[in-house]
């Protein structure tokens, strides 16, 4: 991907675009169009180069080729191509052992059914990516991301190997371990830390700084410090622990909230290993192999870490120098010893207890008593809110936060006032309407992607508080919805925003694209991945039924269908009246059961459409903000409103926990995530541990079309995460249905000349609607292909006239001046008939 | 019982009547038709009457039934009459004299010695344990299904040719253009899909079926191998004699030799060629001779070696136990304890993790899923849209399919109730009706009805017989699928308004 976007950048440039909206518009039929991804200038050639090396070193390409010489098989060797393994030996006593490691591929199959699999799930999310986690067997991989990710949350390699060898039914290859070694060699082996506001770079290898040192760019930038250094100017000091960081709201803090003076000798870990099962010992047995060594090894130098300094200006410089020498830097931050930045004053308020698999994805973040920069995947609902707030509390630093949209941005403010206990006054809003800052030296800074990443000319006020954001050092980036910025808006955020930690939270860290690798290195490893089915078993999400309704076509509706061009097909297959009737017929039954229903429509005709028909709210982008609370207000409380449509605005960051039911007309392509996001709409059900309570989740396709296609990709993330979606062709007792819609045959023609009627118009009913705030996440390429768009809105006289701060700018000035014609050019009827003027006056 | 069993068996029930009474002149074929062939409920009948003189009132029996399982008992009494095991007279029911006796005799024990076949009475010099039983059973069998799923193995060795001929005129494999070797055909696969006792069976059958053929064919001489058969045929290969000898097998107790003087000519000769099914183990003389003499031996009717050995596959033949799926299994199951013999795992996101290191297991997954990667003791796979398209375009149903899924499910899933993930099922029966889009039914049209109200009454009339198909009412046609009533009434109609 880096390659075919080398060329121009700096500039936005007109013709890259092109050539890749062209690009697009090939693959339009497939699923890799992606709603949220942004059109962000060119990344750094060298550097994307730099990742693509770095990547390449450590894929398994290189391993393979050793041994492909394989023994002979028997009859069936052929129907395998590479992944024929059965030469392995098992290990004599492999029935007790849960999992088989792929040596051509670092895949691991894990039997989830063996009474070692609780622990060895443990130890797997913390070294590999879970690919699939149904009921019996699960997959992962081991990848150089993953492996990143291990090291960064304190494993070693030996340790990594040797744990990996107790479950495996076969001896670890040789392909693997030297994998692991050589991934491990090179990642996390150096850290880039902010102390005393003065940045370092520190490893616990000695050599490994002296490799770097011996660099011109980074030797360069290196600045020597007199005190403490020995030949090299290489500092030497011991290594940190956790020590007594306690993070709030969790178990050893309510602890010490009652009083109980607990002296944390061994750490953070060694308090948690006390309190695991003993189920889940052998993961623990990891981190006890380590302190063993600690205690054995009095001696200060094997744990000593080596340090020199880098200045300020040249941080950048050198990170990129290391990964180009495959060295990524791990960035830390010790915030305990941070004296400049001023302290925010909060606190988790005490009602506020994490749960389990929050405190064990906080303390992969806080492991060593310095916070980590790093992504934490958690499902929607399960309270990634209050993971990124808890880490806030934690550094008691000023906190910027990242949201997609300013609807999450107004939660997001709201959580952070009722979970925590932070003055009001020191948490301000900085979105489109709203510019505040806060009080005080420290505060939290809540605003969205766009708002910072907006490179077009700013208005005065947010021009001033975009100097006030980057004028400034800030303990830690919370990045809500991580998935869905591409790498590089990120690179700019992170620029602009002087930052010491990055969390990132999100519960699809997929894109359709692989742009999501580039996250390892950009923002940190993956911390934690939380198991959807475990979670809901434990009640922490609720448990879920899918179901894919088929509704065929109409005869009609599908003979239009077929007559029409690929692109515009869609609108007669979400617009087909057995669709609509199957919805109508859902909402109906599930209201009945008191259920809170909610209905997703990416296209806004349909929605309209449906909605109108039916005789139900519905939100889209163009609704304004006030209507919209109203709406969502009355869907939570009034018991006359148990359905509302939402566009895709409501996709993702909106908190709904009366909906228990949820209803997709139409969506996007073959978007993996925003089945997930969607699902996760109900997953935070405020019945979830009602007994035998489920929520329900249907997806409405239009049989024999490219919906049938799209569904099935969009549901294979959910499905690894072992979802079940059962196909139901017949809804029972649908024909009875009292004023069932477009029953008729004539009521169904008058549908299709609307819908004809419709596509006509719109050169292209795919286009989605943008959301409104913002307007620059949910652009579609083929806005940018059609280039500015006329859309009519809907606005107050006063506000045209600049009442609310609105303000016209002239895009085009010189366009008018072409208006004029040039003396002496003429239309060419005009010069005839001045012509023939002038015969007639002759003649 | 399967259902797939069952099938093979109604081939048999078609035999005249007077095959059956020849039938149960043996007291080995009369046990094993009571257990293999009676559903549950006729067997209780059977029981019932068969120590009893007199004849049983019918009544008597149905008494025994509960109102609600009527269907049951009909099944019963269908199939009692179609065995010719009961003869019915004044509401009575009387058991076949000759299959009273010799079931009597198989259950009290009297009778000649060796009804149950003959044990030697020597030791053998070269005596064989089951466990070599078990495997030669397995590798002639497994050599079998091998050599039609077109795998050549080298431990393995290449099926005899009369087993081939078998396999071809059963229509499992047909000889194509193509290659020399002959390839499996779509009823060969739903073949390999059954479970390993019906799949002996249905070769057993054929056998019978082919035996029974050659006997009409005269001149065909071109083949060796045929000659033997033909000898055979000369012989009186008869099919009753062969049927004795089947369920005989299934009566012989594994790891006992048995001796072959008391069979007849036939089973002598069907001894050659059960050896190459793996259904009993005899010592060869000398392989390059072997043509040579079998058919001396047939003629002079002196065998190379007097005992033969039933394999486990033989002693299973009238067994009910379900448990016995494949011929590996089998041998699991004689070898260790525990209950793992289904292997297959298939979970929600239609990835199928598979249990074992058989070829054949692997080659038959083949046939409906994507094989992915393969360890020591553990093949990947994945059930897609295009692996069950394609295993239906080769005549195998959906039902097959999930039949040998369920049949093989590993432990873990058995716990669960459907054992399978329903959603899984339902998609891939799904993707079996996604190519059926056209029904047809056969009936008649009728139009040109002279009147409106004419062609409604016929409508009315006909949807309340149940065989409207389909009526248009403004252009006046229906289509029914029967058309006597509809014609009698409508001239009726006429009539009557005249």
């Amino acid at each position: 991907m880096a390659t075919k976007r080398k060329g121009s950048i700096t500039e936005l440039s007109k013709p890259a675009a092109g050539t890749k909206r062209a690009k697009a518009d090939v693959s339009s039929d497939e699923d890799a169009v992606d709603g949220d991804e942004l059109e962000e200038d060119l990344p750094d050639e060298e550097e994307q180069g730099a990742i693509t090396r770095v990547l390449d070193k450590f894929s398994f390409t290189g391993t393979r080729e050793r041994s492909s010489t394989i023994p002979t098989g028997d009859a069936v060797t052929r129907l395998f191509k590479r992944d024929e393994l059965s030469f392995l030996k098992m290990k004599p006593d492999h029935e007790s052992r849960p999992m088989w490691i792929n040596p051509r591929n670092g895949k691991i199959i894990l039997e989830s059914f063996s009474p070692l699999a609780p622990a060895a799930q443990d130890f797997l999310t913390a070294i590999a990516e879970p690919l699939s986690r149904p009921t019996y067997l699960h997959e992962y991989r081991i990848t150089p991301h993953s492996l990143y990710a291990a090291v960064s949350v304190g494993l070693d390699p030996k340790d990594i190997v040797a744990v990996l060898d107790r479950f495996s039914k076969i001896p670890i290859p040789d392909e693997i371990v030297q994998f692991i070694n050589g991934c491990t060699g090179s990642y996390g082996k150096v850290k880039l830390v902010l102390k005393h506001n003065r940045y370092f770079l520190e490893s616990s290898d000695m050599k490994m700084l002296q490799i770097l040192l011996k660099d011109e760019v980074i030797s360069e930038q290196r600045i020597n410090s007199d005190a403490g250094a020995d030949g090299d100017g290489i500092t030497k000091e011991s290594a940190p622990k956790m020590g007594a960081l306690v993070i709030p709201g969790t178990k050893i803090a309510a602890g010490i909230a009652q009083g109980q003076q607990i002296i944390h000798q061994n750490g953070f870990e060694g308090e948690e290993q006390s309190k695991m099962d003993s189920a889940e010992e052998l993961f623990a047995s990891v981190t006890a192999l380590k302190e063993g060594e600690e205690d054995d090894d009095d001696d200060e130098e094997a744990e000593a870490v080596h340090s020199f300094e880098v200045c300020a200006e040249g941080v950048e410089k050198v990170q990129k120098q290391c990964l180009t020498l495959g060295y990524p830097l791990l960035e830390e931050y010790d915030f305990r010893n941070d004296s400049r930045n001023a302290n925010l004053d909060m606190d988790l308020r005490p009602q506020a207890q994490i749960r389990h698999y929050q405190e064990k994805s906080l303390s992969k973040m806080f492991g060593n008593g310095r916070a980590k920069s790093g992504i934490i995947v958690l499902p929607c609902g399960a309270g990634k809110t209050l993971v990124g707030i808890t880490a806030a509390c934690t550094i008691k630093k000023s906190v910027v936060v990242l949201c997609t949209s300013s609807m999450s941005v107004v939660q997001w403010r709201n959580e952070f006032l009722k979970w925590s206990t932070i003055n009001p006054d020191q948490i301000a809003i900085f979105t489109a309407e709203n510019k505040e800052r806060f009080r005080g030296d420290a505060g939290i800074i809540v605003t969205t992607y766009s708002m910072v990443t907006n490179s077009r000319t700013r208005s005065h006020d947010s021009q001033k508080m975009m100097d006030f954001l980057m004028g400034r050092e800030w303990g830690l980036l919370l990045l809500d919805e991580v998935h869905v910025v591409p790498a590089n808006i990120f690179r700019k955020v992170i620029h602009s925003i002087a930052t010491h930690a990055k969390l990132g939270l999100t519960a699809t860290l997929l894109r359709e694209d692989d742009k999501i690798q580039d996250l390892n290195f950009l923002i940190g490893p993956k911390l934690y991945e939380a198991n959807w089915m475990e979670l809901s078993e434990q009640g922490h999400i609720a448990r879920v039924q899918c179901a894919e309704v088929w509704c065929p076509m109409t005869t009609e509706f599908y003979q239009e269908y077929l007559n029409e061009t690929p692109r515009k097909r869609a609108l007669f297959y979400i617009m087909n009246p057995r669709k609509f009737q199957a919805c109508q017929f859902l909402i109906d039954y599930h209201e009945k059961r008191g259920d809170k229903v909610i209905v997703f429509s990416d296209n806004v005709f349909a929605l309209a459409a449906y909605a109108r028909k039916l005789n139900k709210p519905y939100i889209y982008g163009g609704t304004p903000q006030s209507e919209r609370l109203k709406i969502l207000q009355n869907f939570q409380r009034n018991e006359l409103i148990n359905t509302v449509f939402l566009s895709k605005i409501g996709d993702t960051s909106l908190d709904l926990p009366e909906a228990t039911c949820l209803i997709q007309v139409s969506s996007h392509y073959g978007s993996r995530r925003q089945e997930a996001q969607r699902l996760g709409r109900i997953l935070r059900a405020k019945r979830r541990n009602d007994e035998g309570f489920n929520a329900f989740f249907y997806s409405l396709v239009s049989k024999d079309t490219a919906e049938m296609y799209y569904s099935s990709k969009r549901q294979a993330f959910l499905v690894d995460q072992g979802y079940a979606f059962k196909v139901i062709t017949h809804l029972q007792g649908i024909e009875k249905l009292p004023g069932l819609a477009y029953d008729t045959p004539a009521e169904r023609r008058e549908l299709l000349q609307t819908v004809l009627l419709e596509n006509s118009q719109n050169a292209d009913v795919n286009s989605i609607e943008k959301e409104s705030d913002g307007g620059f996440f949910d652009r579609t390429r083929s806005d940018y292909k059609r280039g500015p768009v006329v859309k009519r809105n809907m606005a107050k006289l006063s506000g045209l006239s600049g009442g609310d701060t609105m303000a016209y700018v002239e895009q085009n000035a010189s366009a008018n001046k072409k208006m004029k014609v040039a003396p002496g050019q003429q239309n060419k009827f005009m010069k005839k008939l001045k012509s023939e003027m002038v015969k007639r006056a002759r003649g | 019982m399967s259902a797939q069993t069952m099938k093979g068996f109604e081939q048999l029930e078609g035999l005249p009547e007077a095959v059956f009474k020849r039938l149960y002149q043996q007291p080995a074929t009369a046990l094993a038709i009571f257990r293999r062939m009676l559903p549950n409920l006729a067997k209780t009948f059977v029981m019932a009457m068969l120590f009893n003189p007199d004849p049983v009132p019918i009544s008597n029996l149905e008494h025994w039934v509960h109102p609600d399982k009527n269907s049951l008992k009909e099944e019963a009494f269908a199939k009692l009459r179609q065995l010719y095991l009961v003869t019915e007279k004044q509401g009575t029911f009387a058991l076949d004299p000759t299959f009273k006796n010799e079931l009597r005799k198989a259950l009290t024990g009297g009778g000649l010695p060796g009804s149950f076949g003959l044990p030697c009475d020597t030791d053998d010099k070269n005596k064989v344990d089951v466990a070599f039983l078990d495997k030669y059973a397995t590798e002639q069998w497994e050599s079998i299904l091998h050599f039609m799923v077109g795998n050549e193995i080298p431990s393995f060795k290449r099926p005899s040719e009369g087993v081939v001929r078998l396999l071809l005129h059963g229509k499992l494999m047909e000889q194509s253009r193509m290659s020399s070797d002959p390839v499996i055909t779509q009823v060969g696969f739903s073949f390999l899909l059954q479970e390993a006792n019906s799949q002996v069976w249905t070769l057993l059958l054929l056998y019978l079926d082919m035996a029974e053929q050659v006997k009409e064919m005269n001149t065909n001489l071109w083949k060796l191998d045929l000659i033997i058969i033909i000898c055979a045929s000369q012989l009186r290969m008869d099919p009753v004699d062969i049927l004795h000898f089947l369920f005989l097998l299934g009566s012989l107790e594994l790891g006992q030799d048995y001796d072959m003087k008391n069979l007849t000519p036939t089973q002598k000769g069907m001894l050659e060629d059960l050896r190459d099914y793996g259904v009993v183990y005899q010592r060869k003389v000398c392989n390059a001779f072997e043509f040579l003499t079998r058919w001396i031996s047939l003629i002079t009717l002196k065998s190379s070696s007097r005992r033969f050995y039933p394999t486990r596959l033989a002693t299973a033949l009238t067994s009910e136990i379900r448990s016995i799926r494949s011929p590996a299994a089998s041998l699991q199951n004689a070898t260790s304890q525990g209950d793992g013999n289904g292997f297959l795992i298939i979970e929600t996101n239609y990835r199928l993790y598979a249990y074992t290191s058989s070829p054949l297991q692997i080659a038959v997954l083949n046939i409906f899923a994507k094989l992915i990667s393969r360890f020591p003791n553990l093949v990947t796979a994945r059930i897609t849209r295009d692996s069950i398209r394609q295993a239906i375009s080769k005549g195998i149903t959906a039902e097959q399919i999930i039949d040998y899924m369920t049949v093989n499910a590993h432990p873990q899933l058995r716990k669960n109730s459907p054992v399978l993930p329903p959603t899984v099922v339902d998609q891939i029966r799904l993707w079996q009706i996604e190519g059926e889009r056209m029904k047809t039914t056969p009936g008649y049209l009728f139009k040109e009805f002279s009147t409106t109200s004419e062609f409604n009454a016929v409508c009315r009339y006909a949807n309340d017989l149940g065989v409207l198909v389909w009526a248009d009412h403004n252009k006046g046609n229906l289509f029914v699928s029967k058309h006597e009533q509809i014609a009698d009434y409508i001239r009726k109609r006429a009539h009557a308004g005249r």
